[in-house]
């Protein structure tokens, strides 16, 4: 084979050349175009998305406003638990446990649960934390950080949790905080909320949970890079203005409510299974107290023992046939009983069916149709101040025949029963006035005489929440005026300057005749002066109280639910009072329901008179200290 | 092309200044910016040994100019000689590596000795050219190829492409086939003959994406589409090498100023990704300035072979601009994302000695065919 012999021909390929360099062309007009997309038609959001490469945002923590009662008293409030961690892969557990066990305080048995729990830490994990001991207190946390450098392997570290100095006071109105869970950080997205934060979940810290929040701040930083990089010059040229943003405080919550008047409720409670009681202003329908039992504690809740804690508390709460978790003065409707006789009588006594000369002869009871309406008693002759007194039904059934059921309702939605009072807080129930036309509904066209007879006595359908009864009392005693009830009173920077502040809000002048009116104050305060009065044998001399008493059928059917052992408590009736103090120149109107306690005189009564008389007590010395501070200055020089 | 015979340029053997220039320009970009994807792990606690990295390719640039200087020597003619040889040599390397390389960064791609380790498949790209090249330069049939007549070419590109996929590598594959393609590209082939091929490669690519390909793969094909769906695992190298790219904008960050490299947001910036670099260093203008180099060169190797005075030459530097074009619009492409992330260097750019060295020959033998036309 030579070299020299030109045997080849070239020419087969010229026509080749053409297309080659015309595909070279293109491959490389591809490459260009698409450079040209890149880095000059989306130029600007891949350098967004490259800056957001090497920037990382630390979040600054902020802190949950404080919330306190009318008198500055802090009912919720923040602190750090303190956790203690353990990693046992560094964990010398010969020389350093028994030091740790020593500086704790723990107990043998307490000690030989976590040696057992550090020994059945598996090996892949011997490096991770472990948490030890839930919230441990401040002298333990002292003793082992002044011993940190000893303590291999141990490690303490703060976390934030809500504090309610008050525990299971009020809780039900205050609410205590939850972890959020996936379905609620999906719905707030975008408002600040990042997984494992914790947010309010009933009552004033659910409600207002976008003020007592706060809102975090950040420190823009450049994450890891090359050291030889010159981090100042770099952060001056990638961090975008601001670089940090202090967190702000969340808005502190001043409530309407009395903590030390919760307090005395509380107290008067005791011995009472479940119940609920709620004290409002008559002239400005505030809150002043509502409580609910049984209660929860909301620093278990607010995870301040841990999440096993938590865990175990939720699942006995959701069990507990008393329903601890529900709040009774705004979010449950309890049948009214006696205590809506003063109502049935304003509203007898404006269609002109009965006045003071009205009289009825109760012999036990009140026979309509075929049927015998049982009385509470024989009372004989009884007229409307009488009845009302002694709680007499068959007058009021006399009145109920008479009487059209839808005038009862109207003027009980007048009063605010069966409309949501708009308190704010908590699911709230409206309660219910029935109507001809709700029965109608209800029976399918069956609707009797009798019920008539039956809303007349604050039986049958009709029902109401604790909060609308209190309100109803308060417009009976302050001459007509329905006030929307109120629980936060003003909101304020965490430095005391006042944001917002809440005056009262008027719901309704209630159309209401002065002289009928006066008719049914007498016998509300008839109801604890007189011999025969139902609050009588219960008053306490020193209380000036004026109100009603109710005893509440409850069905006699087994609630779904209830442990068979349990229903012969389940059947009693639910006992009221409903009333106003002090009788003449009211300022709080008092609601106290006792469920299944029986007779409201007995056993609803005595709780009101004590609550009252703490009431006074606690007015007086306020009294006497308004009275100091007006004198000071005149003592100045 | 008729445009581009340049009279000048004819007659005994002359040396090819621009391809000279266009190369050295290249490679001096290319040293330039591996020392500033290096410099992203300066101090660096465990990877800052690879700064070290820039010493050693320095040497190869030096190594592969040595062999290239050697092959512009040499008569091109000379080669035809060995390309059997050559060919024969790199399809033993390659089943050495096969039976007894290590599997790092899995795939057998090394063959070491002691501490010297280089991957046979880069050389076995210039046997391949050789040898179709040797074909062409022997066949003087002048009416169109069937497909059995041509069996030899395609059974030598298919021998050493079976090998290196079963390592597997679809880069190095890809290249062979490419090559061989152009070279024959340029031959007569019957209509026919095309036509099979047509319906044959589709065929072949669709089968062995289902029985043989292994899952991995297919991800770093498919991942090109969507990167955006699997921002964690293969989709992330071209995402942030999108990045990269579209941070640089019209001017660029500045020489070691791009951020998505000097905080190490770009996954083997140094092998696989030096273009993402380049690109947001010195933005599209300087992309556009790099690539018309780029450009230049393939058309170039067109000219040479249309200049060259016998089949062997022609073929020869079509194959040589083939395996330039091939690397460099495919890790372009890869890199900017209009292709698939398969493993292949960047001419000039990419750290690795094989590749360079193997590049280096290409030119020389380019250089070669150009200077005896």
């Amino acid at each position: 084979m030579s070299l020299l012999i030109q045997r080849s021909d070239v020419g087969e390929f010229r026509r080749r050349y053409r297309y080659m360099v015309l595909v070279v062309l293109a491959a490389f007009a591809v490459l260009v175009g698409r450079l040209l997309q890149l880095q000059l038609v989306e130029g600007a959001s891949y350098r967004a998305q490259a800056r957001n490469n090497i920037v990382r945002e630390i979040k600054l923590a902020t802190t949950r406003g404080v919330i306190r009662d009318a008198y500055g008293r802090v009912i919720a409030a923040n602190r750090p638990s303190y956790n203690v961690y353990v990693v046992p892969g560094r964990l010398d557990m010969t020389s350093t446990w028994p030091r740790v066990v020593e500086l704790m305080g723990l107990r043998a048995e307490q000690r030989a649960e976590l040696e057992k729990k550090i020994a059945e830490v598996p090996e892949a994990r011997q490096l991770h934390q472990l948490l030890l001991v839930v919230d441990v207190d401040r002298d333990v946390v002292a003793r082992l950080a002044t011993h940190e450098r000893e303590l291999r392997g141990i490690e303490v570290s703060p976390v934030p949790v809500r504090y309610y100095p008050y525990g299971e006071l009020g809780a039900h109105l205050v609410g205590y905080m939850r972890e959020i869970d996936p379905e609620t950080l999906a719905r707030v997205q975008g408002r600040g909320y990042r997984s494992g934060d914790q947010l309010g979940a009933v009552g004033v810290e659910s409600r207002w949970e976008s003020y007592l929040r706060g809102q975090r701040g950040f420190r823009k930083t450049l994450k890891e890079h090359r050291p030889s990089l010159d981090t100042s010059a770099l952060e001056q040229k990638y961090l975008e203005q601001p670089i940090r943003m202090e967190p702000i405080p969340g808005r502190d919550i001043s409530l309407t409510v009395d903590i030390e008047l919760e307090e005395s409720i509380e107290k008067a409670m005791r011995g009472q299974l479940a119940g609920a009681v709620a004290v409002v202003d008559v002239r400005t329908g505030r809150l002043l107290a509502a409580i609910t039992k049984p209660s929860f504690d909301p620093n278990v809740l607010s995870g301040g023992h841990g999440k096993k804690a938590v865990r175990e508390l939720v699942k006995r709460l959701y069990t507990d046939p008393l329903k601890p978790t529900l709040d009774k003065t705004i979010s449950a409707a309890y049948p009214p009983g006696s205590t809506f006789k003063p109502f049935s009588a304003l509203t007898a006594m404006a269609d002109g069916l009965v006045d003071l000369s009205t009289r009825v002869d109760c012999r036990g009871g009140y026979e309509y149709g075929r049927r015998f309406f049982r009385c509470t008693g024989v009372h004989r002759q009884v007229n409307l101040h009488a009845a009302m007194v002694r709680s007499c039904n068959a007058f009021f059934y006399a009145l109920g025949e008479r009487e059209n059921i839808d005038r009862f309702a109207q003027v009980g939605l007048d009063f605010g029963f069966g409309v949501k009072t708009g308190i704010g807080v908590n699911p709230e129930s409206a309660g219910r006035m029935p109507t001809r036309a709700w029965y109608t509904r209800r029976y399918k066209g069956q609707y009797v005489g009798g019920y008539s007879l039956f809303a007349a006595i604050g039986q049958g359908a009709a029902t109401t929440t604790v909060v609308q009864l209190a309100l109803a009392y308060a417009a009976l005693a302050n001459g007509g005026t329905l006030y929307q009830p109120q629980v936060v009173r003003s909101i304020e920077t965490s430095d005391g300057t006042i944001v917002q502040e809440f005056p009262p809000r008027v719901r309704r002048m209630v159309d209401v005749n002065r002289q009928h009116l006066s008719t049914v104050q007498d016998a509300l305060i008839g109801v604890v002066r007189e011999r025969e009065g139902t609050a009588h044998a219960e008053r306490i001399e020193s209380v000036d109280i004026a109100g009603k008493t109710g005893t509440a059928q409850v069905s006699h059917v087994t609630p779904r639910g209830v442990d068979p052992g349990k229903v012969w408590y389940f059947n009693r009736d639910h006992a009221w009072f409903a009333g106003y103090a002090p009788s003449r120149s009211p300022q709080i109107a008092i609601v106290v329901l006792v469920e299944h306690g029986g007779g409201g005189g007995k056993n609803a009564v005595p709780i009101a008179m004590r609550v009252v008389r703490d009431w006074q007590k606690m007015e007086e010395k306020r009294a006497s200290l308004r009275a100091v501070a007006r004198q000071k200055p005149e003592r100045g020089p | 092309m008729r445009s581009l015979r340049y009279g000048s340029l004819r007659g005994g053997p002359h040396f090819d200044r621009w391809l000279f220039l266009a190369v050295a320009f290249i490679c001096a970009s290319g040293l330039a910016n591996l020392t500033s994807a290096l410099s992203a792990y300066e101090g660096h606690s465990r990877l800052g040994g690879l700064g070290e990295l820039y010493m050693s390719q320095f040497y190869w640039v030096l190594t592969g100019m040595a062999v290239a200087g050697l092959l512009v020597v040499i008569d091109y003619r000379n080669l035809e000689r060995f390309a059997n040889v050559s060919f024969g040599g790199g399809l033993f390397s390659l089943a050495l590596v096969y039976a007894l390389g290590d599997a790092s960064r899995g795939a057998n791609r090394w063959l070491q000795f002691g501490s010297f380790s280089f991957q046979p498949s880069e050389f076995v790209k210039l046997g391949v050219i050789l040898a179709v090249a040797k074909w062409i330069h022997d066949d003087n049939q002048t009416e169109p190829r069937t497909l059995w007549e041509l069996r030899v070419p395609l059974l030598i590109t298919a021998v050493p492409t079976a090998i290196v996929m079963a390592q597997p590598d679809l880069g190095t594959s890809l290249v062979f086939v490419s090559c061989a393609g152009a070279m024959l590209a340029m031959t007569r082939i019957r209509r026919s003959a095309i036509v099979t091929v047509a319906i044959a490669f589709p065929t072949v690519s669709v089968l062995a994406w289902t029985y043989y390909m292994k899952d991995y793969q297919k991800a770093r094909i498919t991942s090109f589409l969507e990167p955006e769906k699997d921002v964690t695992g293969i989709g992330w190298h071209a995402l942030q090498s999108r990045v990269a790219i579209g941070n640089g904008g019209l001017l660029g960050e500045g020489y070691k100023q791009g951020t998505q490299n000097q905080f190490n947001l770009l996954p083997d910036q140094y092998s696989d990704f030096p273009f993402a670099v380049f690109a947001e260093d010195w933005g599209f203008v300087g992309c556009v300035v790099l690539l018309s180099v780029y450009a230049f060169i393939c058309i170039w190797a067109v000219h040479v072979a249309s200049q060259a005075k016998d089949r062997f030459g022609a073929a020869l530097a079509i194959g040589c601009g083939a395996m330039f074009f091939t690397h460099t619009v495919f890790n372009v492409g890869m890199a900017i994302g209009v292709l698939p992330v398969v493993g292949i260097a960047l001419p000039f750019f990419s750290y690795g000695g094989s590749s360079m060295v193997a590049m280096f020959m290409a030119m020389g033998m380019l250089m070669s065919v150009s200077m005896r036309r």
